[in-house]
């Protein structure tokens, strides 16, 4: 068999095994869910470092539209696919633990699996239609995967996010049957679609439109945090955390570099995105009291980074936004985990219930402040050093606004992430979490590994550069000066580097704004009565209610709640007006129904004589 | 071999009175009858695969005598007919219990089965219309069957509705024959051909537009199938959905636009038009529905604007995707009418907002609903996937990117639609009134899990069907008019 489909056919095989294996014997799943992402995970490495590799075959024929089943592993995809098996062995790792005692385990198990051959499928197909193929069924299984929280939230959140990736999704149908329509192929090595009429740009936003959605990015971005209300927390972190921007990312990349010959203006739309997205999201982010719902705003905001890195279109940039993909998957999915194990422990993600776990878990506490540091771009953890190559495309190609956005939005994400560690693991510990303890190992190594990797990629952000990401970019947009080399870009010290300080400046300004006059420790006087501690303590969500309440913002987050910047909430209102004028028209008199038909019918007269 | 040809009319309809006739000694004959009959046609039609022929009634050559045309389009109606009815009554059997006056729902069905088969193989306009109003008011009492309130008003509006349509048709008919001097439909056509541009023979179009398209259910013509349909019992709703709006609407308005008239581009643009309201109204009310088999009924509107929008770009992709996607919609309609029916049984209610969490109940009834909601929404690997790319490919090779982005659009509201379904499927509670429901009998479910079976295989084999049965179909229907030739064995 060729090795390409090894790392599909595997984990959907040990899924089907998965679905066989009796409920009881629990141990013998998740070795299985083990040893198949281990599998993946090796043979990815394998294909990583075999360099091309190719599988051609045909399936079908509609006129010249071949959907053939052709994949193709090259430096991009297979560095991509390397992680999605990494990142599917950690989940699987932690998930023994933390679905012990779930009664959805079976089924779970059979729907991550999947998920690791579809994503596989996706980076490795080189026919668009096999990769909308493996792109749909990644969204059913995500569907699939949020119902498995089994409460309320989770049915409504299993609703909106399939609704939501379903109508990109089609958004990525259409775009690719219009991409047919113009290059006349759907082999993705073979198409290179040059941008310049309406009809060009319109397939490019369709298929970006696919590509945003799943990346999570605005203004389709809603079905993440919606998500984060309902899905178990290791869904969290494998699908909207890590895979889904792998993907959605991946498939951006390859949109604007592969498949369309980007000009200046799609490079700016998407860099408006982007900005908007880190932007809105982070601003959303920083009055969340929910754990999971904050870290699920970040998530939205740093594709943000991504898309506006891609969007810059110098090769510094690309290189900026797909590190930052990598980087991203893994100090968010560190976040996610270590929120789980916080669940796990505390039964709450309610930011104003939890509070100084610190001593109690340390490690949970160690890992999510490499990776919290990680996230706002704090030098020197991985995050910095994306960040930093975007910066460097932003400055070189002369877009100071993108640049404060972006610096701006860095900063935001560390006040907000001072909230977590704050509100989490500092202050005082509630009366009820008295007596928790550290995660086992099983959930404890994933963060470990992860919260490693955030300091190796910063320390060594070289190498994962020079062998994964710097292969992948060869390639500038029309129209720009290629005065940027790469390694001048990387290595001078530039004006980012100090706007990068003076935004870690006005991060730590924030922070202190909130604790001003907080600083006298004294224990509160009510007349000689002793409250507890639980009644004086200060939630860490409390600061940050200021933001909210600051005049100017309390409109637009009010709006926000309402969901006026949702599409999802104005599509469906707006639909069921349609709908309501539709059924208003249906009102089951005979007689109307009859005047339509003979209106038709003189219509149809009419057209027909003239 | 082709003097199976009468049997597929004549089988039925003596079934049909047979089992009323034995119904007075022996008062279960419906059941066996019926599935006996069914039976022996899955097995001339599949019999007749790949074959043509014409039976000429007592030898009289055409255009003076009676001709049943056989062909790769009558077949793959006559299959798809045969099969969902097989199914269908299949899940009858059981359903039915809580009916009282089987023998007659058997011999309703039997003469359904026998009209639709005359239809779509009768040669010539006045057989059309006699088979066609046999089919139709053999539906009439089916829908009124339950006879209660919503039946009755249902059966009503269809027949009043449809019998005004049949009138059309009839005046449409008449035209012709004042015209040609002849009802032999390849006739017609020679003589059509033969004849300067004609204001009477596109009067008569515009009357089997309006007749057919509301037998098919088209918009603006629609409004009687979303009472219809769902008042009828779940194998009738099914055979109505599934097959009849395709046998007596979709297969006559194309033999005769295609093979009769000759599809002119104005004709392709105005079924293209009815074609693309249709999904979308039809798409837009099934999401406002709260009753699941109200939701499916204007769901089918939807699909068969996708049918007909296939169909009338008249190129060969075109052609093929609405052909498949005929198919295909008969059978996840069926399933999902059926399980709509099985769902109905168990919990006595259509309505959603009084289900809930049913998954745990209904474990067989809700996966196959999922399974024909996922087809129906496009779903890769599911059959209703394919055909609605082909449609779309088709509309995008044939430069209508807007009806393409339509397409897709719709295919978007079916989602949401499935989506509004599977809330009350899958998720909620369970309300206490259900709590003691049970999964469906054994007949039943063997019924669902088959079509299930059948969505998922013809998503996967859809180079084997397209050898088989619809590459056939596609080439009677791109050879136009050249029907006539064919038919007068020139």
């Amino acid at each position: 068999m060729n090795s390409l489909l090894w790392p599909i056919v595997v984990p959907a095989v040990a899924g089907f095994l998965c679905l066989l294996i009796p409920r009881r014997v629990r141990v013998v799943r998740e070795v299985l869910a083990l040893v198949a992402t281990v599998w993946t995970f090796v043979v990815a490495i394998q294909i990583f470092r075999g360099g091309e590799y190719f599988l051609q075959q045909d399936w079908l024929q509609f006129g010249s539209f071949a959907v053939a089943f052709d994949l193709r592993a090259y430096q991009f995809s297979s560095f991509v696919l390397m992680f999605i098996g990494f990142f599917g062995l950690v989940v699987a790792s932690y998930s023994a633990a933390y679905m012990a005692k779930s009664d959805v385990g079976k089924r779970y198990y059979t729907y991550l699996l999947w998920t690791v051959a579809a994503a596989s499928g996706v980076v490795l197909s080189d026919n668009l239609m096999i990769l909308l193929m493996f792109w749909e069924i990644a969204t059913i299984l995500f569907y699939l995967l949020v119902t498995l929280g089994g409460t309320k939230q989770s049915s409504a959140a299993a609703r909106k996010s399939f609704t939501i990736l379903g109508f990109s999704d089609c958004a990525l149908l259409l775009g690719i049957v219009f991409l047919w329509a113009i290059g006349g192929s759907l082999s993705i090595s073979h198409l290179s679609v040059k941008l310049g009429s309406g009809f060009a740009y319109i397939t490019f936003i369709l298929c970006a439109v696919g590509a945003l959605a799943k990346a999570g990015a605005w203004p389709v971005h809603s079905w993440v945090p919606a998500a984060a209300e309902g899905a178990p927390t290791p869904v969290m972190a494998f699908l909207p955390a890590s895979l889904d921007k792998l993907l959605g990312i991946y498939l951006l990349a390859r949109l604007s570099l592969d498949l369309f010959i980007m000009d200046r203006a799609m490079g700016l739309v998407l860099m408006i995105l982007g900005a908007i997205t880190i932007i809105f999201a982070v601003m959303m982010a920083l009055v969340q009291h929910d754990l999971k719902k904050l870290l699920s705003f970040h998530a939205v905001s740093q594709v943000g980074y991504m898309v506006l890195g891609i969007g810059t279109g110098v090769p510094i940039g690309i290189m900026g936004g797909l590190f930052h993909m990598v980087n991203n998957a893994i100090y968010k999915t560190c976040l996610f985990l270590s929120a789980g194990a916080v669940e796990k422990r505390a039964k709450t993600t309610d930011l104003v219930k939890l509070g100084g776990l610190a001593s109690a878990m340390p490690v949970t506490f160690g890992v999510t402040v490499i990776a919290s540091l990680s996230i706002s771009g704090v030098p020197p953890f991985n995050g910095f050093f994306s960040k930093w190559l975007i910066y460097q495309s932003l400055v070189s190609i002369q877009q100071p606004i993108f640049l404060i956005a972006a610096m701006f939005g860095s900063a935001l994400t560390l006040a907000s992430f001072i909230k977590v560690l704050y509100s989490v693991f500092w202050g005082e510990r509630p009366k009820k979490l008295h007596g928790i303890k550290e995660v086992g190992f099983l959930m404890a190594w994933p963060m470990v590994a992860l919260a490693l990797l955030c300091v190796l990629f910063g320390f060594a952000a070289q190498y994962p550069l020079q062998k994964f990401i710097g292969p992948v970019v060869g390639f500038n947009f029309e129209g720009v000066p290629e005065k940027v080399s790469m390694v001048n870009a990387l290595w001078s010290p530039t004006l980012a580097t100090a706007l990068m300080i003076v935004g870690l400046m006005v991060g730590l300004i924030i922070y202190l704004l909130g604790r001003v006059g907080r600083r006298r420790e004294a224990r509160a006087f009510i007349g000689g009565e002793v409250l507890d501690t639980d009644q004086t303590r200060v939630a860490g969500t409390g600061f940050y209610d200021t933001i909210r309440n600051l005049s100017g913002f309390r409109g637009v987050y009010n709006d926000a709640d309402k969901g006026v910047f949702d599409p999802y909430f104005l599509g469906g209102k707006l639909g069921a007006k349609l709908v309501r004028a539709l059924q208003d028209l249906h009102d089951g008199v005979l007689s109307s129904y009859l005047s339509w038909s003979l209106i038709g019918l003189g219509i149809l007269l009419f057209l027909m004589m003239m | 071999m082709n003097h199976i040809l009468p049997l597929f009319v004549a089988v039925p309809l003596g079934t049909a009175f047979i089992i009323l006739i034995l119904a007075k000694v022996w008062r279960k004959a419906g059941v066996p009858f019926a599935l006996l009959t069914s039976i022996c046609l899955v097995i001339f039609s599949v019999s007749v695969i790949g074959q043509a022929s014409i039976y000429r009634m007592g030898n009289w050559p055409p255009p003076w005598g009676i001709v049943l045309v056989l062909d790769g389009l009558s077949t793959l109606l006559l299959l798809t007919i045969s099969v969902i009815s097989f199914f269908a009554l299949l899940f009858s059997i059981r359903y039915m219990d809580r009916y009282t006056a089987k023998p007659k729902f058997y011999a309703l069905f039997m003469l359904l089965v026998a009209g639709m088969n005359g239809v779509v193989l009768s040669g010539d306009f006045f057989n059309l219309f006699v088979f066609l109003e046999i089919a139709s008011i053999a539906s009439y009492a089916l829908v009124a069957f339950g006879c209660e309130e919503e039946e009755l008003e249902a059966s009503f509006k269809y027949l009043i509705l449809s019998g005004v349509a049949s009138t059309f048709i009839l005046l449409g008919i008449a035209i012709l024959y004042s015209l040609t001097g002849t009802l032999n439909m390849a006739d017609v056509a020679r003589t059509i051909g033969n004849m300067p541009a004609n204001n009477a023979v596109l009067f008569a179009i515009s009357m089997f537009l309006m007749g057919f398209g509301l037998k098919a259910a088209l918009v603006p013509f629609h409004p009687w199938l979303p009472d219809a349909h769902p008042a009828a019992p779940a194998p009738i709703s099914a055979m109505l959905s599934g097959v009849l709006i395709k046998a007596l609407g979709m297969y006559v308005l194309i033999r005769l636009i295609f093979n009769v008239f000759g599809l002119s581009p104005f004709l392709s643009s105005v079924l293209m038009i009815l074609g693309g309201l249709s999904m979308v109204v039809g798409g837009l009310l099934a999401i406002g529905q709260d009753d699941l088999k109200r939701l499916l009924a204007y769901s089918s509107i939807s699909q068969i604007g996708y049918v007909a929008v296939g169909l009338a770009l008249g190129t060969p992709l075109g052609i093929m995707g609405g052909l498949f996607h005929l198919i295909n919609h008969a059978t996840f309609k069926s399933l999902l009418f059926l399980s709509a029916g099985a769902i109905e049984y168990s919990t006595d209610t259509r309505k959603l907002s009084k289900m809930g969490g049913l998954s745990n109940r209904l474990p067989v009834t809700t996966t196959s609903a999922a399974i024909g909601f996922l087809s129906i929404s496009g779903i890769p690997p599911l059959n209703g996937f394919w055909s609605k790319l082909i449609i779309i490919i088709a509309l995008v090779q044939a430069g209508h990117y807007i009806l393409a982005s339509v397409a897709v659009l719709v295919s978007f509201l079916t989602i949401l639609y499935f989506m509004r379904v599977q809330r009350h499927l899958f998720f909620g509670d369970l309300p206490a009134k259900l709590a003691k429901i049970t999964e469906v009998p054994y007949l039943m479910r063997v019924s669902l899990v088959l079509l299930a079976i059948m969505c998922l295989a013809m998503g996967l084999l859809y180079p084997f069907l397209s050898g088989t049965i619809l590459d056939p179909a596609r080439d009677v229907i791109l050879e136009g008019t050249a029907y006539v030739h064919r038919v007068f064995g020139v």
